[in-house]
């Protein structure tokens, strides 16, 4: 058996497989945080498998370069054609078209990832200078507003990053739903979230179609979502990030008196971010999610490793 | 004060205020009775927005008239277009508080406001 071939088998099988793994154990956003190590985990055991597939197929290439070439040469030359030689050279000759093919495929993903990562960053950045500079200051926030009756609120990195609130997002919030908003923004900047989209969405790039990729992107995003979610709820309560949300979600005002009532048995009408912070789950819940989660990443970090060392 | 970037926005902001074409003098002279400026500092800052493609500008003896490319109402709509990625092809890395939700979603989330809050649907 070839060692490219378990490498590249497992790098398939974990592209294809994980995604409704790990799906089903971050979905509800028990812990964002482990939901994040385990995507981005899975990611970087798929892509250090592949490469250490690459490089074994290339080194047998390499190794094999000269038989193969003498085995064909006598094949053609009519000598010496015994089922030994034969054998040997188709074998040489299929881990030399598994190479160039990989190899292939590793340009151009490099080449996408690339060209993404380098677009992602220049408007990135291009859309926080423009913000500073057509934006009014929000006074004591540091955000800037813009003049739009759609309730936006978001985050963009940048030289400096800006944090961007529409007149229409102030016009549905109170102060403290604000103050939440706000929170929630901050906590993206401050923990790099927007280099993960960027890395994620890089990844999408390259491998169109990839499910780890694809959904693992989206699920990613999902996640910082919810860990920003906590860490505006440690500040403002979760009532306040829940009622933001919906005044953001349906430009509506909602009065603090209206959460509390009802609202959590009508939860399942809302999206899952409202229902976690409506629900959180109970601590044996956590701490079973957690567990998995543990396990998977756990499992992931060792396998490519265990497989280079095992062939 | 953020540094040069918070000048940039201060002075693309004053030329929004004119009507017509500005100096460096003329923002120069308004700038310095609110902030101590030297007029180095406008004419670099200027030269800059000039180059970043915020401000055109015509040279009128030895001096320059600049004026805004688009205005402020423009500059804001540009970037809510990119920021609701209405413009499709943008790569921008934005992080909203809120996806942009569905017909379908926002109206069975405003029904369970509407029933919570007492309101008729509207």
């Amino acid at each position: 058996m070839i060692p490219a071939l378990v490498l590249f088998g497992y790098a398939i099988a974990a592209a294809w497989c994980l995604p409704p793994l790990l799906t089903l154990l971050t979905r509800r956003g028990v812990s964002p945080r482990l939901g994040l190590a385990a995507w981005l985990m899975a990611m970087a055991s798929a892509l250090a498998a592949a490469a250490a597939g690459l490089q074994s197929s290339l080194r047998t290439v390499a190794a094999d370069w000269p038989t193969l070439t003498a085995a064909l040469c006598r094949s053609v030359a009519g000598t010496a054609c015994t089922p030994e030689v034969y054998r040997s050279a188709f074998y040489s000759a299929g881990v030399a078209a598994l190479a160039a093919v990989s190899t292939a495929v590793a340009v151009v993903a490099l080449w996408r990832y690339g060209r993404r990562v380098h677009r992602a960053r220049r408007q990135t950045s291009a859309h926080a200078d423009a913000a500073h500079i057509t934006g009014r200051v929000l006074p004591g926030t540091g955000a800037v507003v813009l003049d739009d009756p759609r309730p936006a609120a978001y985050c963009v990195a940048g030289h400096p990053a800006a944090i961007v609130v529409t007149s229409g997002a102030l016009a549905v919030l109170d102060q403290p739903q604000l103050a939440a908003v706000l929170a929630h923004e901050r906590a993206h900047l401050a923990h790099r979230h927007h280099l993960l989209a960027m890395l994620t969405g890089g990844l999408a790039a390259a491998f169109p179609g990839v499910p780890l990729f694809a959904r693992g992107a989206a699920e990613v995003a999902r996640l910082t979502e919810m860990a920003a979610d906590d860490a505006a709820a440690r500040g403002s309560g979760r009532p306040t990030v829940v009622a933001a949300l919906l005044a953001l979600a349906t430009g509506t005002v909602i009065p603090a008196a209206a959460l509390g009532i009802g609202l959590s048995a009508a939860a399942h009408a809302v999206p899952a971010r409202v229902d976690r912070l409506l629900h959180p789950p109970r601590p044996a819940v956590s701490a079973a999610f957690a567990l998995a989660l543990a396990l998977v990443v756990t499992v992931l970090a060792i396998a490519p490793p265990a497989f280079v060392t095992m062939s | 004060m953020r540094g040069f970037g918070e000048l940039e926005a201060v002075i693309m902001h004053r030329v929004w205020d004119h009507d017509g074409p500005v100096t460096v003098r003329d923002l120069f002279d308004e700038l310095r009775g609110e902030r101590s400026i030297a007029y180095t500092t406008v004419m670099s800052t200027m030269d800059n927005l000039h180059r970043k493609g915020w401000l055109d500008r015509e040279r009128d003896g030895k001096a320059y008239r600049y004026t805004a490319v688009a205005n402020r109402e423009e500059y804001s709509a540009r970037l809510m277009r990119e920021a609701l990625a209405e413009a499709g092809d943008t790569e921008a890395v934005l992080s909203h508080f809120v996806a942009q939700m569905d017909g379908e979603q926002s109206q069975v989330l405003r029904a369970v406001l509407d029933k919570l809050t007492g309101r008729r649907p509207s």
